[in-house]
């Protein structure tokens, strides 16, 4: 927190940027004033698409123009106005004065040149210092952010090591130089929660001990309420609210910032709904899938990885079983196991009591029907050249429906999913990822299953729309009682729609138990960590029982 | 807030004017359309045109271009018209151009798409059997076919198709390899749809676009080996192409220049009308730059 006296490191003025003609509105951003005091992390939030990304390029001056660019306002950094510089004064500022860590370091990290090259790349540019004193200095910097074995990781090349420590040296890289302000865009989204919340302290602490000034972009009110200072809510590039974290955090003002907020997943998992007395539908005991590994001509056969170890759960009817876990735990194997989207090694599973994983081929297709899958990313998984109608009926027809009355079919089913009948006509591309989704859960429903396999289905999806697609499926859910094996990373989402959960840590299910319990006394080390990395634990939603959310 | 009206969606254009207006921003494509346009109105006029007949006498031997109105373009060395030869010569380019493309694509997406779908070994087998056909240079192969078969112009367009599939193939192949993980496909499976449906109607209508753009390419070579092939000899004598033309032409090329030139600007701009348009395909159909 700093005190009044001191000035800001950047100061951004009623900026406004504009987009191209045909664009979804003319301006991306619309009268944004913001400061960043030396040593204040400022959150800015929105959700995809609220110009918040942009606000970084228009800072570091790297919109890509003519098409988009800055068509008013002011940045002033430390006293200077960025316009008033030349292109030349503006590089020696960037990567000395102010720097960016980005989203993905495997992208932003030239995958050609080891590491420590990459981080001696800003000490040459910048500084004056010799081939000695700069190696030292680049080793001292892999230290500070707790990569362990600095000057053998300086030789590494990026993909050597793992996306935690890519990160890492990427905010090496970025505060090498003691910068006065970083710009951090989203850097954790693409990072498991656990290692989320290392580099999260890991900024925090390098940043009070050298009191800069950190805009740090997030779409994730967890992560806000993790590392803010202050906050600014952005909405299709416009300012709602600015405030101190606490306040925007527990007492938001503007209407839009409280539907955010209501739609972030509450921690404390509802009362558990007993099902001891609900049949078993989907049984899987003892799944094991290794992935063998492509030895080369010369290098022979390498040893395989071990994906799913031992996996053994039950899904009883109308139950919600979460598989919960971070990437390379084996989660989503197991669902393409059970679908058999892929062949596992060993094991059983069965549906109804009816094994599924030694059918004829044709037993296998009617087996489909039974089971079905909504998939993570909606784009993905809707075949773009077909309609709407096509979609969802194909299944139907396949299984020798016939194909007029399962277009009427799939028509009353965009009712179901809240979509307008007129959506029948349209191709997937045309739609929101939010629509997409729902286009998606009408196509799994047009086959009437008994289990519904969701993997990660709102993951790709913002946090408002995640929470509408959460309620249709857990309504649906109800209604037809449905039984929903649900694979997903996010401890929130799973805390609020499972019943049960399997935790999984490198192919091996850890835990599993009734959700509430889970959450409240976790027994295995893995649970509780998984537990205690979720970010923004210690902060409860607060509930609105007047918004329109 | 969660129900779509039909006023929320963007307004839906016909495929075709978003093509077209894709198109039409690279001025180069709509050239290559134009001159493309008039090849076609050429094989078209043919019929018309008299002489009917181009391998008919029409007057003296030699006689120089824009002299006598009755043969415009003048005459080779045994009289004929070179005017009328160029006219029936783009029914023959045309026809071959299309013909030999179809087959080498209809190979080239067969082949592609199962060693692209299935991998494994039926990718091994065929992947060698393509590189066998690779690794002979196309116009010795095109050269030894031709000898086996004879030079009637079903076996030239027939032999042409077989040199010239292995690009598509290898294009197609990538294609379906990217394609065949993707979710919308596993989707598709998940149906319970079987592997022919999900080769031809899931996967192949996302792989083609591509392969469309290249067999524009295709068909300016199918253009060009035809005509190689003539010049050398190897043509069909019965078909006025311009090949033929070419190699006739080459006899008298020191002081009768123009009997070799004017066919040979004829394939020059035929086959620069493909490459542009082309082009111009692979702008529209390319995702990575679909915008508007």
């Amino acid at each position: 927190m700093s005190e009044m006296s001191v000035s800001p490191v950047l100061q951004i003025e009623n900026l406004q940027i504009s987009l191209p003609a045909g664009a979804d509105r003319p301006h991306a951003l619309e009268g944004l004033s913001l400061t960043v005091n030396p040593g204040e992390v400022v959150c800015l939030v929105g959700e995809s698409g609220s110009g918040k990304s942009l606000a970084a390029g228009a800072i570091m001056r790297l919109l890509p123009e003519p098409l988009v660019r800055k068509t008013g306002g002011t940045v002033i950094f430390e006293g200077r106005d960025l316009d008033e510089l030349s292109e030349r004064e503006m590089r020696a500022l960037r990567g000395e004065r102010m720097s960016m860590i980005f989203q993905e370091p495997m992208t932003a990290l030239n995958p050609q040149k080891s590491v420590g090259w990459q981080i001696d790349e800003v000490l040459r540019l910048h500084t004056g210092l010799s081939g000695k004193e700069r190696r030292a200095r680049v080793i001292e910097m892999l230290g500070q952010v707790k990569i362990p074995d600095p000057a053998s990781a300086c030789n590494a090349y990026p993909h050597q090591v793992s996306g935690g420590q890519r990160q890492r040296v990427m905010i090496a890289m970025a505060l090498i130089l003691q910068p006065k302000l970083v710009i951090a865009d989203e850097p954790t989204t693409a990072l498991d929660v656990t290692t989320q919340l290392e580099i999260l302290k890991l900024i925090r602490e390098l940043q009070e001990r050298e009191g800069t000034g950190i805009l740090f972009i997030t779409h994730d009110f967890g992560v806000v309420a993790e590392i803010a200072d202050r906050v600014a809510v952005l909405r299709e590039g416009l300012l709602v609210e600015e405030g101190p974290a606490r306040e925007v955090l527990n007492a938001p003002r503007h209407p839009y910032t409280r539907a955010l907020i209501a739609a972030v997943p509450s921690l404390r998992p509802p009362r558990p709904r007993d099902f001891s007395g609900a049949p078993v539908v989907l049984k899987a005991e003892n799944i094991v899938k290794t992935y063998k590994a492509r030895g080369s001509f010369f290098s022979g056969k390498r040893a395989g990885v071990r994906a799913v170890d031992d996996v053994s759960f039950d899904l009883r009817r109308s139950e919600t079983l979460g598989i919960v876990g971070e990437s390379g735990s084996g989660k989503t194997t197991v669902s393409r196991c059970v679908t058999r989207l892929l062949e596992c090694d060993s094991g059983r599973a069965s549906l109804d009591g009816r094994d599924i994983l030694h059918l004829s081929a044709k037993a296998l297709r009617a087996m489909r029907s039974e089971i079905q899958m909504v998939f993570q990313d909606p784009m993905a998984s809707l075949n773009p050249r077909k309609r709407v109608v096509d979609l969802i009926a194909q299944g139907p027809i396949v299984h020798g429906a016939d194909p007029a009355e399962a277009r009427a079919k799939a028509r009353e089913l965009l009712a179901l999913v809240e979509l307008s009948p007129a959506a029948a006509e349209r191709f997937p591309h045309e739609f929101s990822g939010g629509q997409r989704q729902r286009i998606g859960i009408a196509r799994a429903l047009a086959m009437e299953p008994k289990v519904i396999v969701a993997d990660e289905p709102v993951s790709a999806l913002d946090v408002s729309v995640q929470a509408q697609v959460l309620r249709l499926l857990a309504d649906l859910r109800d209604r037809l009682d449905l039984s929903l094996l649900f694979v997903t990373h996010d401890l929130r989402v799973a805390s609020q729609l499972c019943d049960r959960i399997v935790v999984m840590e490198r192919g091996r299910v850890v835990e599993q138990g009734v959700t509430a319990e889970v959450f409240a006394n976790p027994r295995h080390a893995y649970t509780r960590k998984l537990l205690s990395s979720i970010p923004g634990r210690d902060w409860t939603p607060p509930s609105f029982r007047d918004d329109a959310a | 807030m969660t129900l779509v009206d039909a006023a929320d969606l963007p307004p839906e254009d016909s495929r075709l004017r978003v093509f077209w207006r894709r198109y039409r921003r690279n001025r180069a494509a709509v050239l290559g359309l134009i001159l493309l346009g008039a090849v076609i109105l050429m094989a078209l006029v043919a019929g018309i045109y008299e002489p009917v007949d181009p391998l008919r006498r029409a007057g003296d031997p030699l006689a120089r271009p824009f002299v006598d109105w009755a043969t415009p373009l003048g005459t080779d060395q045994l009289g004929r018209d070179i005017l009328a030869g160029i006219l029936h010569g783009a029914r023959i380019s045309l026809m071959i151009g299309v013909v030999a493309t179809s087959i080498s694509i209809t190979i080239g997406v067969a082949v592609g798409a199962c060693a692209g779908y299935f991998g494994g070994w039926v990718d091994d087998v065929l992947m060698r059997v393509t590189e066998a056909f690779q690794t002979i240079p196309n116009f010795v192969l095109l050269l030894a076919l031709v000898a086996i078969l004879g030079s009637q112009i079903e076996n030239i367009v027939l032999a042409i198709g077989i040199v010239s599939w292995t690009a598509p193939a290898r294009l197609a192949r990538a294609e379906f390899m990217s394609l065949r993980n993707r979710e919308f496909v596993e989707a598709a499976r998940n149906l319970g749809v079987g592997d022919a449906s999900l080769i031809f109607r899931e996967i192949l209508p996302n792989a083609l676009p591509p392969v469309v753009v290249y067999a524009s390419v295709i068909m300016a070579l199918a253009i060009l080996l035809e005509s190689a092939l003539a010049f050398l000899g190897l043509g069909d004598p019965n078909y006025a192409s311009w090949g033929n033309m070419i190699g006739q032409g080459r006899a008298v090329l020191r002081d009768s220049f123009y009997v070799a030139l004017i066919p040979g600007l004829a394939i020059i701009f035929t086959v620069l009308s493909f490459s542009l348009l082309g082009e111009g395909l692979n702008e529209v159909l390319n995702p990575r730059q679909k915008k508007g």
